[in-house]
């Protein structure tokens, strides 16, 4: 935790910020690999939902092609597997690229918290 | 195959509760089960009893049901039933083409096993012998027999109405049929034990319920749950027993992490080896809360503060002053967290709140399930109808009961096909002066501490 598809499914949702509030900017992170049991149908329920520009973005190689497949065999689902439940950001901060507010990560746990002037 | 009946028997306990996980399950792998010897009105008392004859298309079936409702102790085959042993027997004679295909070489063993009322070996002897007729050819194997044949006699209550001794054979039915399938699951409720756990609250919900209400999720693998006030986990723990992925938050991070560096709720889940499928925790408040899209969660899977041992809040401020300035950009302090204002929650708010979120967050004919605790005298059914929004609908309400409160177990299904936008979260500002019943679960934290009077 926090898992890279729980980053692609978060959003700041502060006061006025409607547009550009996502994806977060991950910043000063720790990283951690976890090995999980890989399960096909998770994953595939998973994937209409998913910012896949986004998660390629934030995933930063070529593991992942840039257009979500239109064909989703076992290895493709594999790989996407591996990117969205086995790299965890420990420790870091996301930062809203709109109004840069700053959700700290701390022990695998993303403080969402808005500020008073910031729920309107 | 055509359906045939079955005799099941359950436990004792949140009888309300029985017919709900019954029918959650078999929706779940997708079978019937025939209910055709009860009236609805039948359904309300026979729950209070253990024995029930319900009809299943495949023993199959009997297997799923009993090895994942924690309210099943074992089903059998049904053979015959009688006020009498007289009348049992006859019954028995003549579905004789059910039994007869064990008469030549079938190892078996008869277990009888009195109702409120305890049998000397000598009774169960007796009553053995009495189905000699059946002319069994094979060996009576104590330990593993092909078969197994259950005699059931069901006393009224354990004692006669004067207070006297239960009397043997005066019982109010017997039963009798083929042992199909054991109740695993109920063992599930002793692995569960809050007291047993790596980490649990007073806030912690016991173990028997968070696997009934897992089972109201119809959680199995491939599906994604989500618990919006996830204090300390005890939801989480069951949905990812039966093999779905969890995700879970609250506006008190503390009461997800404890005092350790693993977060608290990842020490439980690894000791139930259910770790891995807890997928993030998330501090946030549901009503400011993060998420990019709707449509995200099979099941939303709940027990809601009531304000009473937690504290019902979210974000902003109780009193406005209007000569107040409007709030600042907090001045970081390096040394203190920010932490940001809070207001009370009403709860009747805070239910049709959620109900509205549910409906923004849950896929198509995904499930919300709930507890809404309530005051017994004033409940109506019309409390939880009239808190719903279009495009829900009300799927079970069971309630377990504490005198004069109570807490129900609602469950909820999206009907609406089509995405909805998330909530403003304002049902505390609409006008209900038109409504001429308040629901009795309004001002609940006053109500309680007030003593419900």
């Amino acid at each position: 935790m926090v898992r890279l598809i729980t980053h692609n499914l978060l959003a700041c949702h502060a006061k006025g910020c409607t547009t550009n509030n996502f994806p977060l900017l991950l910043k000063d992170v720790q990283i951690e690999l976890r090995e999980q049991e890989f399960n096909h149908d998770f994953i595939k329920n998973i994937l209409p939902r998913l910012e896949w520009r986004a998660l390629v973005r934030q995933l930063g190689d070529t593991s992942l092609p840039l257009e979500q497949p239109e064909m989703t065999d076992d290895e493709f689902l594999q790989k996407l597997h591996h990117v969205l439940l086995e790299i965890h950001v420990v420790e870091g901060v996301m930062i809203c690229p709109n109004c840069k507010h700053s959700y700290p990560i701390s022990n695998g746990i993303p403080n969402m918290l808005l500020a008073e002037h910031e729920i309107g | 195959m055509a359906p045939c009946d079955y005799l099941f028997v359950f436990a004792q306990a949140h009888e309300e509760f029985r017919v709900p996980e019954l029918r959650s399950i078999a929706e779940l792998h997708g079978f019937p089960v025939g209910f055709d010897r009860y009236t609805t009105e039948d359904l309300a008392d026979v729950v209070r009893r253990p024995f029930m004859i319900l009809k299943l298309e495949e023993e199959e079936h009997a297997r799923l049901l009993a090895n994942r409702c924690i309210l099943i102790k074992s089903i059998y085959e049904f053979y015959a039933q009688g006020s009498t042993y007289d009348d049992l027997h006859e019954a028995n004679k003549r579905v004789r083409s059910l039994w007869e295909r064990y008469i030549p070489d079938t190892s078996f063993k008869f277990t009888v096993i009195g109702y409120n009322h305890g049998l000397s070996q000598r009774r169960q002897r007796d009553a053995i012998e009495s189905f000699a007729y059946m002319d069994f050819l094979g060996k009576i194997e104590m330990r593993h027999p092909e078969i197994t044949l259950g005699v059931f006699e069901e006393y009224e209550d354990d004692r006669r109405p004067d207070g006297c001794r239960n009397v043997d054979g005066e019982f109010k039915q017997a039963y009798f049929g083929r042992l199909v399938a054991e109740g695993t699951a109920r063992s599930l409720i002793r692995t569960f034990d809050v007291k047993k756990r790596a980490y649990f609250g007073n806030t912690s919900m016991e173990a028997e319920i968070s696997l009934l209400m897992a089972n109201q999720t119809q959680a199995a693998p491939g599906k994604l749950m989500y618990d919006p006030f996830i204090g300390t986990g005890s939801m989480a723990y069951t949905t990812a027993y039966f093999g779905a992925h969890v995700y879970g938050s609250d506006i008190d991070g503390r009461q997800m992490r404890g005092k350790a560096k693993t977060p608290g709720i990842i020490r439980a889940a690894a000791q139930y080896g259910v770790a891995q499928r807890i997928i993030d925790l998330c501090t946030f408040d549901v009503t400011r809360h993060p998420w990019r899209c709707g449509g995200l969660f099979d099941a939303i899977i709940t027990d809601p503060p009531y304000g009473v041992r937690a504290g019902a809040k979210r974000l902003g401020r109780k009193k406005v002053r209007d000569d107040r300035p409007p709030p600042q950009v907090p001045r970081p302090d390096p040394n203190e967290p920010y932490i940001p204002p809070t207001k009370p929650y009403e709860l009747s708010a805070l239910i049709a709140d959620l109900i509205l979120f549910a409906r923004y967050q849950l896929k198509p004919r995904g499930l919300l399930v709930f507890f809404l605790p309530t005051v017994t005298e004033t409940y109506d059914e019309v409390d939880v109808q009239a808190a719903l929004c279009e495009g829900m609908e009300i799927v079970a309400n069971s309630v377990q009961g504490f005198g004069s409160w109570g807490r129900r177990l609602i469950t909820i299904r999206k009907t609406a096909a089509e995405s909805y936008p998330s909530p403003t979260f304002d049902s505390a500002n609409i006008n209900d002066a038109g409504s001429l019943h308040a629901p009795a679960h309004k001002d609940f934290r006053e109500k309680y501490f007030q003593g419900f009077k």
